[in-house]
């Protein structure tokens, strides 16, 4: 042999150093914690968001309480005209001492904070435990140094941080603008009422964790948490409604909650129940998680199903079979809201009387039909908030579609990338339009209730001015997303929360116009209160439509960007 | 055409039994100087081909070689940084509505809408498809073994991407795009599969078939296309490659081995006891020569399997290139 060859041999023979380097080498954080560290870094980051979103909405009730009712007088007056509104109380709760800045806060933050921490939680905890199994990523994790149930108390532990960040932030803020003169909240009392506002959210972080291991998808999971949040909701309703039905507080969380009066008559002892209940529903997470397959449900899943092909025609009808639960959903809770709306409308008005400079902003805006038409001239903004919700959500939908590679399964064949982006935002646009449309009529039935005098076609017409903030929205978002997909959802989003954030402070601090110009929400006149302002309106929907047909021309001229 | 795009057209077996297209019809793809770069990587540079009607083309390349780049050039999903692409003589980026109604594309990753059942996607992609032998369709499910009651979300990743074949097939296109199409399925499957294509072929619809599976393209391919870090280093008839590529040698002494290093043409010699192994570029004569003179017991010789031609192509990039193809193997 000759000195080549065993050269080459002794290279054959000699250990390959890509195999020497196979050897795993202990990197620095723990492997069996990795599911907690993924989980709790997005849940930190979302409950620190939202938590300034409480911080900012207990700050600017505060606000608007010492601004508008600056004597004892006027707050006196206030919880006087407040005994019994039936209506306002079922929609938000009862209120006690609103002649003090810490009633007043209470009763405006906890019933609404609640609600929404809830629905926050629920998205929150379905999202990080059935939308991760749902899209393959949870059996990577579990098939590291965990096991199934030791993911599930990994992630509870992770969204956990997130319940954390968010109570932290709203106490901090609560904390902040108690220690004001005017205000006076003390430390304990901040605390326990951010703990509270915060409960809800505790509680819904566990339900959706528990519904990801009943149900057979992210989606359903929502659905069921969903359902679940509606009936808790509505008993609450109920029991604060009615007087005789009272003992209903005592069947629903929201009950619980609402009984804990931190700032008025503190009951910390009925954390108990609600902290119970979260405990049996984290228990039951771990236990279902372990004896359930991998993307299998514990309740019975229809997985097999008789074709329904009515809709399945093309690209509308497609796009109206995906949407369709989503926005029977929002719909439906425009209807809800429209309806309590126009049902508390004359409690409250009257009640909002006792402060002057409510009562001049009233008289100015009265165009004759009175404080109510007056009062839901203001309270049609969180309608128009709803409705042009949907707007951010079929525009975030659309790029889901593309994200998941949905899309292409579309657009290989005859069917045009215009043809496809002007039907889906079709469709979105008459979800808008319907949704508006039942706002007004709602708030109509809501009002004809309650035997006050305001034309149905003037609520109707309060509800179509609802409508051209979510088309612009819907058009902007749109374009946003035909050039730089990935940041549809951020903008969307983002021009609604600002929006809001303008709107909701605007009233309390002298803003300048310029600010409050920025807000899509500040557009539209608050109608019923007075006409809409149809030029504006006009304006806003032109803008929508331009903004639509950029988009088509713009999406034709780039990549399709999966991930 | 407008009408034919929104209504399911059951084809006859006698008019489905062959394209409509007319023989004098331009190639089902043709690219010239496709480029796609993304910052400055050429994810595709410049890529000349051409696939005439009728024709099986195996599509091959390692991982980021820019097939998939390939593909959604000439679905007009992304576009080019320069050069055009046409599918029988419409741009694709320009003509792509019309591109379309004559091809079918099937993903190797089928995502699709978890809430429809697979009777309902069948149905949706096919109205939107715009046309669909509705026979076919039927065939096509049995021969898969898909149960299409259910839904999406219930379906394995196998069966998710039976579904996804079936829908690709069942339009009978003149042209089928298949980007790693078997990628979850068992043999058995894979077996319909290839019956599918040659089905296809039989009817005259042109393949283009991107694939991992070497057997897969070997045994479908009229000709084969092999891509390397966006350009295209090879294109032809397997026997054309064969003809230009290395033949393996494989040699047993009675005593010891020869050195074989300085004969022209030789390389990837392997040693192994008695036995060794090389390839050979060019005439061997060379080496008979020294085997003759060497007592050698036994020699076999063989044409390279697909593998090799591939592996061939990336030998450069190998650690263990021109030592023991085998190994690398």
């Amino acid at each position: 042999m000759s000195s080549d060859q065993a050269t080459q041999l002794a290279a054959l023979t000699r250990p390959d150093p890509l195999q020497e380097a196979t050897h795993p080498s202990a990197v620095g954080a723990n492997p069996a914690s990795v599911v907690r560290r993924l989980t709790g870094r997005k849940a930190r980051r979302s409950g620190a968001l939202w938590g300034l979103v409480f911080g900012i909405y207990v700050v600017s009730q505060v606000q608007a309480y010492i601004s508008a009712y600056k004597t004892q007088g006027q707050r006196d007056a206030l919880s006087k005209s407040f005994t019994s509104a039936g209506g306002l109380n079922a929609l938000v709760g009862p209120a006690h001492e609103l002649n003090t800045v810490a009633g007043y806060t209470e009763w405006k933050s906890v019933g609404i904070l609640t609600v929404l921490g809830a629905v926050w939680a629920l998205l929150l905890s379905t999202k990080l435990l059935r939308g991760e199994e749902d899209g393959g990523r949870w059996e990577l994790l579990l098939a590291g140094h965990t096991t199934r149930r030791g993911a599930a108390v990994q992630a509870m532990s992770g969204l956990g941080e997130g319940l954390l960040a968010l109570f932290v932030i709203t106490a901090a803020a609560t904390m902040a603008i108690g220690h004001l003169s005017t205000v006076r909240f003390a430390p304990a009392a901040s605390v326990f009422f951010a703990l509270t506002v915060v409960s809800g959210a505790a509680l819904f972080l566990a339900a959706g964790a528990l519904m990801s291991q009943l149900a057979a998808s992210r989606r359903q999971a929502a659905a069921y948490g969903g359902g679940m949040l509606g009936l808790f909701f509505a008993l609450r309703m109920l029991a604060d409604a009615n007087s005789g039905l009272s003992w209903l507080h005592w069947t629903t969380p929201f009950g619980w909650i609402e009984q804990l009066q931190p700032f008025t008559n503190a009951q910390p002892e009925l954390l108990a129940p609600v902290v119970s209940l979260t405990a049996v529903m984290v228990v039951a997470t771990v236990y279902f998680a372990g004896q359930r397959d991998l993307n299998a449900s514990t309740l019975p899943d229809r997985s097999s199903s008789r074709a329904h092909n009515t809709l399945m025609s093309g690209n509308a009808g497609l796009t109206a079979r995906l949407i369709r639960p989503t926005i029977i959903g929002w719909l439906g809770g425009v209807c809800a809201f429209g309806l309590l709306l126009g049902g508390s409308a004359k409690e409250a008005a009257q009640s909002l009387q006792s402060s002057p400079r409510v009562e001049e902003t009233l008289r100015r805006l009265d165009g004759g039909g009175g404080e109510v038409k007056a009062y839901l001239g203001f309270s049609f903004l969180i309608i128009t908030l709803l409705v042009a919700l949907i707007a951010a959500g079929q525009v975030t939908a659309a790029r889901r579609e593309e994200a998941t590679g949905r899309l292409d399964h579309l657009l290989v064949r005859p069917l045009s990338r215009r043809r496809w982006l002007l039907t889906r935002l079709g469709v979105a646009a008459a979800a808008i339009v319907v949704a508006g449309a039942l706002g007004g009529v709602s708030a109509w039935l809501g009002v004809a209730s309650q035997h006050v005098t305001i034309s149905f076609s003037n609520l109707l017409g309060a509800g179509v001015n609802t409508m051209p903030a979510a088309l612009f929205l819907l058009g902007v978002g749109a374009l946003v997303w035909s050039i730089t997909p990935r940041l549809a959802s951020a903008a969307v989003y983002g021009i609604l929360a600002w929006s809001f954030l303008v709107e909701l402070l605007g009233g309390i601090v002298n803003s300048s116009h310029w600010l409050l110009d920025t807000s899509i929400l500040h557009q539209l006149t608050p109608a019923p209160a007075v006409a809409p302002d149809w030029s504006t309106n006009v304006v806003m929907i032109v803008i929508g439509t331009v903004g639509t047909i950029a988009a088509t021309l713009f999406f034709g001229r780039r990549d399709l960007a999966a991930e | 055409m407008a009408k034919r795009m929104q209504r399911s057209v059951r084809l006859s077996p006698v008019l489905a039994a062959r394209p409509s297209a007319s023989s004098l019809e331009p190639s089902a793809i043709r690219t010239k100087g496709l480029t796609k770069r993304y910052g400055k990587t050429d994810a595709l540079a410049s890529l000349d081909l051409e696939v005439p009607r009728g024709e099986v083309l195996g599509y091959l390349g390692p991982n980021g070689a820019g097939k998939t780049t390939t593909i959604r050039l000439l679905l007009g999903l992304i576009r080019p940084s320069a050069g055009s692409a046409e599918i029988f003589g419409l741009d694709a980026q320009r003509q792509t509505v019309r591109a379309h109604r004559r091809l079918a594309y099937v993903p190797g990753e089928a995502n699709l809408w978890p809430s429809l059942t697979g009777a309902e996607t069948l149905h949706l992609l096919g109205q939107v498809q715009g046309q669909v032998d509705a026979a076919y369709r039927e065939v096509l499910v049995k021969r898969f073994d898909l149960d299409p009651s259910k839904r999406v979300r219930a379906y394995s990743k196998g069966n998710r991407q039976k579904l996804i074949l079936i829908a690709g097939l069942m339009a009978r296109a003149d042209l089928l795009v298949l980007d790693e199409p078997t990628s979850g399925l068992d043999p058995l499957m894979e077996q319909a599969f290839r019956h599918s294509v040659f089905e296809a072929k039989e009817r005259g619809q042109t393949v283009f078939l991107s694939s991992h599976i070497l057997s897969e393209v070997e045994a479908l391919c009229d000709r084969v296309a092999i891509l390397r870090n966006g350009v295209l280093v090879d294109v032809g008839t397997l026997s054309q490659m064969r003809h230009l590529s290395s033949l393996t040698v494989e040699a047993t002494f009675e005593g010891s081995v020869p050195d074989l290093t300085r004969v022209p043409g030789v390389t990837a010699i392997g040693v192994d006891g008695h036995v060794v192994r090389c390839q050979v570029q060019g005439s061997v004569e060379p080496l008979l020569k020294v085997l003759a003179t060497s007592g050698v017991h036994e020699l076999l010789s063989r044409e390279p399997s697909l593998e090799e031609i591939f592996l061939a192509h990336y030998g450069a990039d190998s650690p263990k290139s021109g030592v023991d193809t085998a190994d690398v193997v």
